[in-house]
């Protein structure tokens, strides 16, 4: 009987922890680093990993930088080569935080909620603290997320030819949109 | 003397010209190139799902240096279907043992056909493979591949 009891405790548990921390596993991420010169680099990733932990607040995101999908073949090389995003060593981008207001969202109620996210993105081995703006749709359990935000490619040693003759946007566009269940 | 001094520029001229236009059309050809329906490419590799996952955490060096960047079909059944919106469906293979999985996004142009599948149907897919990675976020290994179509 005791024994039940305790690996009864042992499942609640464990579903509540999972019921906690939502993820996805295909997240959508883009970034549009095109300008009036060149229209090409701007690509997708639709495997993006993401988590919120409604306990606590805290929100992680990762993207596979190969898996970033561009239209053109050479854009794709260039942008995981050696002096660009270099992904054989640098394989993915990455943002770890927290909902800066925790009161901005409530887990247990539906609705659309505006918050914003404090943290830390990581990209090409470099990490820049960050606040992001974005839109939270609690539904049945189930968040909807959208961020929309620019960073500055030089914070993160992107260099090269190409922006400085204005062909590739010195502070690219990123947006993110995810269901976590 | 400034015959021959006229006839030699000429010459410069229209070589430069020419020149100018091969380079401009090499250009062209670059800036407007786009990856191809990977339906119609050829699969370096055809490999069993679970196998295939297994391969990369006995060896993840080896397998990353044999499959990463190249066209290969999976075969398998279907252990998940995320379509998060309109635009996306993602089929992923998941080893149970240990929560590795494989996941497939798809070319626009073969969204409808991957929308069509199921949780536990056995399916045949090929796609641009970007290599093993672990993720931080959820303690598991994972292999993306882009570019996806179904094989048939």
């Amino acid at each position: 009987m005791k024994k039940a009891i305790l690996i009864l405790a042992l499942v609640i548990t464990t579903v509540s922890l999972f019921a906690q921390k939502k993820i996805t596993t295909s997240a959508t991420i883009s970034f549009d680093a095109s300008t009036s010169y060149d229209n090409l680099p701007r690509a997708t990733n639709k495997t993006g990993i993401g988590a919120i932990d409604t306990k606590t607040g805290s929100v992680a995101f990762e993207a596979n930088v190969k898996n970033f999908t561009f239209a053109n073949p050479t854009m794709q090389g260039h942008f995981n080569g050696e002096k660009w995003l270099n992904s054989d060593a640098h394989p993915n981008f990455t943002f770890k935080g927290n909902i800066a207001d925790p009161s901005s969202v409530d887990f247990t109620k539906d609705g659309t909620y505006k918050t914003e996210v404090d943290g830390v993105i990581g990209i090409k081995g470099k990490e820049k603290n960050i606040k992001i703006p974005g839109t939270i749709v609690v539904n049945g359990g189930t968040l909807s997320v959208s961020a929309n935000f620019s960073i500055n490619v030089a914070d993160f040693d992107i260099t090269g030819v190409p922006i400085d003759a204005g062909k590739v946007s010195k502070q690219p566009k990123i947006s993110v949109s995810a269901e976590l269940k | 003397m400034a015959t021959r001094k006229r006839s030699w520029l000429k010459k410069l001229l229209v070589t430069g010209l020419a020149l100018a236009i091969i380079g401009a059309g090499i250009y062209w050809y670059i800036a407007t190139e786009k990856f191809g329906d990977t339906k119609g490419e050829k699969a370096a590799f055809e490999v069993n799902a679970i196998d295939f996952i297994r391969e990369f955490r006995k060896d993840d060096s080896a397998a990353n240096k044999k499959y990463r960047e190249t066209i290969i079909t999976v075969n398998g059944r279907v252990s998940e279907l995320e379509a998060p919106d309109s635009s996306t469906v993602n089929v992923k293979f998941i080893d149970t043992t240990t929560g590795d999985y494989a996941i497939f996004a798809f070319q626009e142009q073969h969204l409808a056909e991957a929308k069509s599948l199921k949780t536990g149907d056995s399916v045949s897919i090929k796609g641009s493979c970007s290599g093993l990675l672990f993720s931080e976020v959820l303690g598991y290994y994972y292999i993306p591949f882009k570019r996806s179509t179904l094989n048939k």
